[in-house]
């Protein structure tokens, strides 16, 4: 029994789930208060021990079925174990065999998976090895799925072929299954489950006309008009700041002051004096696409946070189109218009280039990761659209981990997200928060609920 | 009074006015027999809180619960030393002091002497228990409920993995207390953010998700006993088509309680295109989640 757990666990770290010994102990503890003869009531019992967020259950349900009810599961009493030798004569009739990827796949039937998955893992590093030569696209690994699914579909046509009568029916039967699962593996697509996500759809509508315009069908003369509203904007906010927190920063007791203010009443202290806590501010990280359509919403959201920036403990902002590049200098020591006028004029940011966010997000961890820290929170401005390439969401999922929040504001309405080339989907999957921010209004809601 | 089988917990959960489901069971028999705190997770409304209600209701015992929001701190959660109340006893007290140090040769002597008393000021008597003291320091077993522990700051996660593991709070001035009864702790989030790999491993997870039909009619019919059954069917699927739909607050099993009393109360027996609309405002917390709604009410009135 205990072994059986042991090996479930090592399935469930590979499966990025943290399985402490502890938890492994106490897991044994409690599976020998429970009757285990009830199956549901035994994978409450490890789902409670080895899954403790709701992102993790589904990975958790996945092992636990591959591990306990997959192929291979119980090796011994797999009801039909199936010969190699002669599913290899019946490849080798059906004119299948030669290759290494026919070898991988006649492996995988016969009930041992390594060089199929060998395989697969292949393809997907793939689209890695071939950014680093200045080439990107995943359509090389598009191309090596679909060879491999050719091949599944040819040998399946070919076993059915096969002249009917030698007794093999069954054999067949079950070897296309197998080639179907081997086939399943080949499609899946992982995608989280993010059940803290929040997206926020409605806005207050505080602007008429104005606040309502969507930021890419802004004229000059209303950019201006903007930048007044966004003044006064700051001021209000500014101050429902200050009021807020003076309410909040009541401390413990302050004792010299108040035996200092007895002294006035002849050493009785009447009044109480308390410490004032200092201020916890947010840390913000802003990553700005700023590629042509999206520009427009990023420089009024660089705007609004940089005129607050005192109300937060450190802003730092990165421009990027297909690579990254840090603007904080830039802002701290420019006027906002005038920065904002910088950024655009900067070499560095390369506008004629395919915006690419596997890129900028592979850049960002190389360089800046450091910066993340628990009270870290991080936007994304951008429309998440990648020119078909490979996205990289995994170190968005890196990032997460580090950070305290991860809001990504879509300049797009959300009926585009997921069309032609946007990973905005993908992405989503990896964020607490998603909004669109078409227009100052959602802007606005934005900015309050992040500074108060 | 403590827990014998998994059925015995289902059984005194109904009792007690909550029908858990055997996953909610299994994992409360589990915390009961090892004495582990339980981490609910799960959508709000789903009855996180009223668990841990109904398992102080049924295992006799008085729940004390901590509410967590931001900036919550020990001085809120665990004690505070009462600093007006001692200033005035030293008022009051001040004769006595006088006594005390009245044949005192020196300072250093009659600072020596008030030192010999100190402990008379740092007691049990000046200190203001909060929840979590209160909660280990009780002559009975209890049950803490430390709710949304995800809208508290990560610091404050830190300082409950003493208390969550150990079961004891060192107090610097009167050094560790240990806990006389061993509470049943369940903390609830809401997934506002993740909690530390650090207080998840000391938990046992427990997440409730919507309930499935057949235990959603049971609970309507348990805590509205008057209700129509037909009526309740009838809702029950309507709420569930309603879960389906792109909503920004999915109605839980609290609105489902609340629309069907509603319904009673109005006394409305058949549900109808008009006595949906008059009524959405309880499952429908946001305007625009009315309107999706009402734009696919056709398929919610049908839906089996």
């Amino acid at each position: 029994m205990i072994d059986r757990l042991i090996q479930f666990a090592a399935a469930c770290r590979a499966a990025d789930l943290r399985v402490s010994t502890a938890e492994l102990i106490d897991c044994h503890q409690h599976l020998q208060c429970v009757d285990l003869v009830d199956e549901a009531r035994f994978k409450t019992v490890l789902r409670a021990n080895f899954a403790k967020s709701r992102r993790d259950q589904a990975a958790f349900d996945r092992v636990y079925d591959l591990f306990f009810h997959g192929p291979g599961a119980g090796e011994d009493e797999s009801p039909q174990q199936m010969d190699a030798e002669a599913v290899a004569d019946l490849f080798s009739r059906a004119g299948i065999g030669g290759d290494d990827l026919d070898a991988a796949l006649l492996d995988f039937v016969t009930g041992d998976p390594a060089s199929f998955l060998q395989v697969l893992q292949d393809l997907d590093q793939q689209a890695d090895a071939s950014s680093a030569s200045g080439v990107k696209s995943n359509l090389g690994q598009l191309a090596g799925r679909m060879q491999v699914m050719l091949r599944i579909n040819a040998i399946q046509r070919g076993l059915a072929r096969l002249p009917d009568g030698t007794g093999q029916a069954p054999a067949a039967a079950s070897i296309s299954r197998r080639l179907d699962q081997a086939r399943g593996l080949l499609t899946r697509e992982n995608r989280p489950y993010n059940d803290g996500l929040r997206q926020v759809r409605s806005h207050h509508k505080h602007y008429q006309g104005l606040g309502e315009q969507p930021f890419s069908s802004l004229t000059p003369a209303e950019i201006e008009q903007m930048r007044d509203v966004i003044q006064q904007l700051v001021r209000k906010l500014r101050d429902r700041m200050g009021r807020r927190f003076a309410a909040s920063r009541r401390g413990g007791l302050d004792v010299r002051k108040t035996l200092r203010r007895a002294g006035r009443f002849q050493g009785v202290p009447l009044v109480l004096s308390y410490r004032r806590r200092p201020l916890r501010k947010t840390r913000i990280v802003a990553l700005c696409d700023v590629s042509g359509s999206v520009w427009s919403a990023a420089r009024f959201m660089l705007h609004l946070l940089y005129s607050l920036q005192d109300c937060f403990s450190s802003v730092h902002s990165f421009a990027f189109v297909s690579g990254t590049t840090d603007i904080t200098e830039i802002f701290a020591h420019n006027e906002v218009n005038c920065a904002l006028e910088k950024v655009l004029a900067s070499p560095d940011i390369g506008f004629d280039a395919l915006t690419d966010y596997g890129e900028v997000f592979y850049e960002f961890r190389q360089h800046h990761m450091h910066r993340i820290n628990r009270k870290t929170t991080v936007i994304i401005v951008g429309d998440g659209r990648s020119n078909y390439q490979h996205p990289r969401e995994s170190i968005l999922a890196e990032i997460r981990e580090k950070a305290r929040r991860i809001i990504w504001l879509n300049p797009e309405p959300e009926a585009f997200w997921g069309t032609g080339d946007s990973e905005m989907h993908t992405y989503k999957a990896h964020c607490h928060e998603v909004r669109t921010c078409q227009n100052l209004n959602q802007l606005i809601d934005f900015i309050e609920e992040l500074v108060l | 009074m403590e827990f014998e089988s998994i059925e015995d917990v289902t059984c005194r959960l109904e009792r007690a006015g909550y029908i858990p489901s055997r996953e909610i069971a299994t994992v409360v028999f589990l915390a009961a027999a090892t004495q582990k705190p339980i981490l609910v997770e799960g959508p709000a409304g789903g009855g996180k809180t009223e668990l841990a209600r109904a398992v102080a209701r049924c295992l006799g015992r008085d729940k004390i619960r901590l509410q967590c929001y931001e900036g919550l701190d020990e001085a809120k959660a665990l004690y505070e030393w009462e600093y007006a109340k001692q200033l005035l006893y030293t008022q009051m007290i001040k004769e006595k002091i006088n006594d005390l140090i009245a044949g005192a040769d020196s300072i250093a002597e009659a600072v020596e002497r008030i030192a010999e008393q100190e402990d008379a000021f740092f007691s049990e008597r000046f200190i203001l228990a909060r929840p979590l003291l209160q909660a280990i320091s009780s002559d009975k077993p209890v049950v803490l409920l430390i709710d949304e522990i995800d809208k508290a700051d990560p610091e404050f996660e830190a300082f409950l993995l003493e208390l969550l593991s150990e079961f004891q709070v060192s107090i610097p001035e009167l050094g560790i207390r240990k806990a006389r009864h061993i509470p049943m702790v369940v903390l609830t989030s809401n997934n506002y953010r993740d909690m530390s790999d650090a207080l998840k491993r000391r938990c046992i997870h427990l997440y409730i998700d919507y309930p499935e039909p057949e235990l959603e009619k049971r609970i309507i019919r348990l805590k509205l006993p008057g209700i129509d059954e037909a009526l309740a069917d009838r809702l029950v699927c309507a709420v569930n088509h309603i879960r389906e739909l792109d909503m920004k607050k999915r109605p839980c099993i609290s609105e489902t309680l609340d629309w069907a009393q509603a319904l009673m109360v109005l006394n409305i027996g058949e549900l109808s295109c008009q006595a949906v609309s008059d009524t959405l405002n309880v499952i429908c917390k946001y305007r625009a989640d009315a309107q999706l709604v009402r734009q696919s009410m056709d398929k919610v009135l049908s839906a089996k």
